[in-house]
């Protein structure tokens, strides 16, 4: 037999150590005893994992292989060393080398109680969950008087003593022959064939179909229809292929998808007791070997891109165009970031394009409006521009008179419609608008950017102007596929097959900094290892911090509250990191304060598409009393204050017509929904407002005022003026809603060649931003479908001023 | 009063220090309370010479000026932090600045625990005789499920927990002046036992 001995402390001069000399020796003949020390282990600390570092991995890989290990404990303290502690719970971490693990203890001290104590503290530490030892019972070995009890040549020199010591060895070999037969594996055989089972996933469930041989699960094929695309894609692939590959169930869970992880896991897990077997048996199984690489890996290349959203990848493609090599480290399992769950056409005036349409009622007024601003109330750096634009539009007018015309737009128009909407006040007082030559360059070079995505593979969809939620224009451009994963697709396709090398799975934690100089990052990949990238340049396309509620309130100027528990629309990897690693290195920052919110989120998911969302003219929106407080078709800064100041809880109160309007669901949905109770429904008002803790009384006379408005067409008391239906039709719904983070204008402050600056306005060397992790273009508001053009503009900008600097 | 206080742990996120930090706020008209991190000690062994490490000393001379001390501990294997055991085990081997100290122990855990058998053990450890502290006696404060304890100001909105912790500090402050007065009064005979390790 091979036993692991562990000096149970650090210090130079050990009885202990000596004790466990002694047993090497004496049991010679019955077993192969080695000693280890422990005085290189590091001090335990979750926050610096060392479980991969050389020290430790030498101790896992040679308990896991011994058949047993002993421990020799002094006492300090009436416990055992903080050095011996500190090593089981690095072994008790991210490791579990000890779990089942036959453990004999024994002690030696100075005093008369050997370690009596510290051996008690050191049993109780080895049965914990996580260390899940087992411990040889009774056989107590305390080793008194230790500085007497050995002679020259370090043997005991006690008869008694080594006759006991001797039992307790003896003894522990049979319990370690024993210990070790209850960590075999529990035999089992599958009953062959296909099984179906129901996982349930994040919307609804998950029908799939596992089929098993004898001895394997030989295939799982999961129905995802009705899952979201992006990330979820990545869970049904890939912890599929983990659970083959392994053919076990202990599989990591894919970080910003646990639920769906784990929704297929559990899936999994039902098939395999269909056929016959206890779960547990798999779960108990070692993570598959794909899982277990945790060496450290090192690249170089020319420009290394932090994030893989539709700026990043946009600048990694351009970096490609001009021959540079191209690294991308995304954060999560799969590319797209906060880009591909946008649901949105991208900006951009194209005048040729839009000749093509004909204008809409009402449309010139828009224009009219706008350019009938006072002067004074336009910033001196725009004033250029919007005379440019009035001189513009009186050709038009005059072209056409009172004839219809085409759709108007133009590059000018754009950038005056952003900075319009971008102007806002904060509650300090501070107005903010967007920066002149930043904004001037995303709407001059917008049309570009749509067409250079065409050229990279997007194909567009050229019969239909867009104009979407909050973009005051029709200028979108809408990809044939659906939006967000069009572009993303595109680019991800593109950057591949153009040799730029993609790494997910891996969030970058520090720049490398070399004399001074960015170097390159260090990322940690998907096993815990530390990826090292050195590069010439480095890109920061890693997004907003909308998921970080923390930073949100930190920088909050404009939002009266915002709540601790808020949501988002966007994914979860928006954390703000890149906004993180650009202060690390001196980058100054701007617009911080300014959040978008989108008002009518759910309020525990954030989504946009639960409940009932039906268009505003049907909004009927009441506050947790009952009560209207907002004209429904207000826009979404005016809806989220109100919220706001309401105590951002708020209900959508729907009929039975008003919900056919609702273009985001079905029957099937709205059942569930209202079962799982994140949708009220009722058969009369009064009930309704019982089931959201309302008075009835109050809700009643709100929907009565409410219809007879719709019927007068005039509401006297928010004043909406788009009316449609009445709430009349049993039965009768009700939609929570909270407002929800939807776009952070602040960050990294750049320059028109995305260079990233310091707080002195001068560019940071080899540092480049763009995207939702830069500031300065939407100021206070963005607009809706100017992310996609900011993102692919200003990405290609950054990956080409990448390459220019570093030649 | 004046209390240190210190964090159990060395991680970077910890609800425990949470902890800790809340009891500073919430207890400022009460006490001031100084909340002390053990993460930049060095980990404890046995010097060859009698170099005392300047961050040893440093926590020594803090507990020293304190009326009394606040540990928070989380449970790592059913057993208080390693990182902790080795501060105390600096304290025991150099200054033994905890000796008649009085010691409140609380302690909070992600589980429903709130780091019970870590306390019990820590306990023990404070009441051996190189350490010899004044532990509060049949006093517990357990904070289980800990990270939705706090709201993001850090203030704990367990109503429950938040009256228990109210009632135990007011404890804490009576206990510590009842066992400084007592040990005013009577000064006691003391340690004239060496340790192994003392020549």
């Amino acid at each position: 037999m091979k036993f692991i001995a562990i000096v149970g402390t650090n210090a130079k001069k050990s009885y202990n150590r000596k004790l466990l000399q002694f047993m090497k020796k004496h049991f010679e003949s019955k077993a192969d005893i080695e000693i280890l020390d422990i005085t290189d282990v590091p001090m335990f600390n979750q926050s610096d994992n060392q479980s991969y570092g050389p020290v430790l991995q030498m101790f896992n890989d040679k308990i896991t292989e011994c058949d047993g290990v002993i421990m020799a404990t002094p006492e300090y303290n009436h416990s055992i060393p903080s050095s011996l502690k500190s090593l089981i719970e690095w072994l008790s971490f991210d490791l579990h080398p000890l779990a089942g693990k036959p453990v004999m203890i024994v002690g030696a001290s100075l005093g008369t109680q050997g370690s009596s104590r510290a051996q008690l503290h050191l049993r109780q530490i080895l049965d914990a969950p996580g260390v899940d030892a087992n411990v040889m019972p009774g056989y107590e070995f305390l080793l008194g008087s230790a500085d007497k009890a050995f002679d020259e040549a370090g043997d005991l020199s006690n008869e008694g003593t080594i006759d006991f010591l001797e039992i307790c060895f003896l003894r522990f070999m049979r319990f370690a022959k024993i210990a070790n037969q209850l960590n075999e594996e529990e035999e089992f055989s599958f009953e062959p064939g296909e099984y179906e089972v129901n996982a349930i996933g994040h919307s609804g469930s998950l029908p799939m179909k596992v089929s098993f041989s004898e001895k394997r699960i030989e295939s799982i094929k999961i129905d995802t229809e009705g899952e979201t695309e992006g990330i979820a894609d990545v869970v049904f692939v890939r912890i599929p292929d983990k659970i083959l590959e392994g053919q076990t169930l202990n599989v990591d869970a894919l970080s910003g998808a646990s639920e769906t992880s784990n929704a297929v896991i559990d899936g999994v897990a039902k098939a395999v007791k269909l056929a016959g077997v206890n779960p547990d048996i798999l779960k108990r199984r070692p993570k598959p070997a794909s899982s277990r690489i945790r060496e450290d890996e090192e690249y170089t290349c020319d420009v290394v891109v932090v994030g893989g959203g539709g700026a990043g990848l946009s600048a990694a493609a351009t970096a490609l165009q001009n021959g540079s090599s191209v690294i991308v480290l995304e954060k999560y399992p799969a590319v797209g970031g906060n880009t591909i769950r946008s649901g949105g056409p991208v900006n951009a005036a194209d005048p040729e394009w839009q000749k093509k349409f004909d204008e809409n009622p009402g449309e010139r007024h828009t224009i009219e409006s706008l350019l009938n601003t006072d002067e004074s109330q336009i910033h001196a750096e725009y004033l250029d521009d919007f005379r440019a634009l009035k001189e513009e539009f009186a050709a038009y007018q005059k072209k056409f008179g009172t004839e219809k015309g085409h759709l108007f737009d133009s590059p000018l128009l754009h950038r005056m419609q952003t900075y319009f909407g971008g102007k806002r006040t904060d509650l300090e007082g501070n107005t903010i608008y967007g920066q002149y030559d930043l904004v001037k360059i995303m709407t001059d070079r917008a049309l570009e950017s749509v067409n250079w995505l065409e050229e990279i593979g997007v194909e567009y969809d050229k019969s239909i102007v867009f104009a979407p939620v909050g973009a005051l224009w029709r200028r979108g451009h809408k990809p044939v596929k659906s939006y967000g994963t069009a572009f993303i697709l595109a680019l991800h396709k593109y950057v591949e097959e153009n040799s730029g090398k993609i790494i997910t799975d891996s969030p970058v934690k520090e720049l490398i900094i070399e004399n001074g100089e960015i170097k390159g990052v260090i990322a940690t990949g998907v096993n815990g290892q530390k990826i090292t990238v050195y590069a010439k340049a480095v890109v920061l396309a890693s997004g907003g911090f909308g998921a970080n509620t923390k930073m949100l309130k930190e920088y909050n100027t404009y939002w009266s509250n915002i709540d601790d528990d808020i949501r988002t629309t966007n994914s979860y990897a928006m954390t703000g990191d890149g906004i993180a690693l650009g202060k690390s290195v001196g980058a100054a920052l701007t617009g911080m304060g300014f959040t978008q919110m989108m008002p009518v989120s759910d309020p525990d998911t954030g989504e946009l598409f639960s409940g009932l969302q039906v268009p505003p003219e049907n909004f009927v929106i009441v506050n947790r009393e009952g009560k209207r407080f907002v004209n429904e078709f207000s826009g979404r800064d005016v809806l989220t204050k109100a919220a706001i100041d309401q105590g951002s809880l708020f209900y959508l109160i729907a009929d039975d017509e008003i919900k056919k309007t609702a273009a985001n669901t079905s029957q099937e949905k709205i059942d569930r929904q209202v079962e799982a109770g994140t949708l009220f429904r009722a058969d009369t008002i009064e009930e309704l407002a019982v089931k959201i803790g309302m008075d009835p009384a109050v809700l009643k006379d709100t929907v009565n005022k409410y219809n007879s408005y719709v019927d007068a067409g005039f509401d006297p008391e928010f004043h909406k003026d788009t009316f449609s239906l009445k709430v009349e039709k049993a039965p009768f719904y009700a939609t929570p809603r909270k407002p929800a983070v939807h776009h952070t204008m602040g960050g990294l402050r750049i320059d028109t060649n995305a260079r990233v600056l310091d707080e002195n306005g001068q560019p940071i060397k080899h540092l480049y931003a763009a995207g939702e992790v830069a500031g300065g273009i939407h100021a206070g508001n963005r607009l809706g479908g100017n992310a996609l053009t900011d993102i692919f503009t200003f990405g290609r900008i950054a990956g080409k001023t990448a390459v220019d600097e570093m030649k | 009063m004046k209390y240190l206080a210190i964090v159990g742990t060395n991680s970077d996120v910890s609800t425990n220090r949470m902890l800790l930090q809340f009891m500073q706020k919430h207890f400022s008209g009460e006490a001031e309370i100084e909340v002390y991190e053990i993460k930049d000690l060095p980990a404890f062994m046995e010097p060859e010479d009698s170099e005392v490490p300047e961050k040893v000393a440093e926590l020594s001379d803090k507990i020293l000026s304190a009326d009394g001390v606040i540990i928070a501990t989380p449970e790592y294997d059913h057993a208080i932090p390693a990182v902790l055991k080795s501060a105390l085990e600096w304290i025991s081997y150099t200054s033994q600045a905890l000796t008649d100290k009085p010691v409140l122990i609380v302690g909070a855990s992600h589980g429903t625990l709130g780091s019970s058998r870590a306390q019990a053990h820590l306990r023990q450890i404070l009441d051996s005789p190189e350490l010899a502290a004044r532990i509060m006696p049949s006093s517990e404060f357990l904070l289980g499920k800990s990270q939705g304890a706090f709201d993001n100001s850090g203030n704990l909105i367990y109503e429950d927990k938040l009256s228990e912790l109210d009632e135990i500090f007011r404890e804490f402050v009576l206990f510590t002046d009842i066992t400084s007065k007592l040990l005013e009064e009577k000064v006691l005979n003391k340690k004239v036992k060496k340790y192994t390790w003392q020549d």
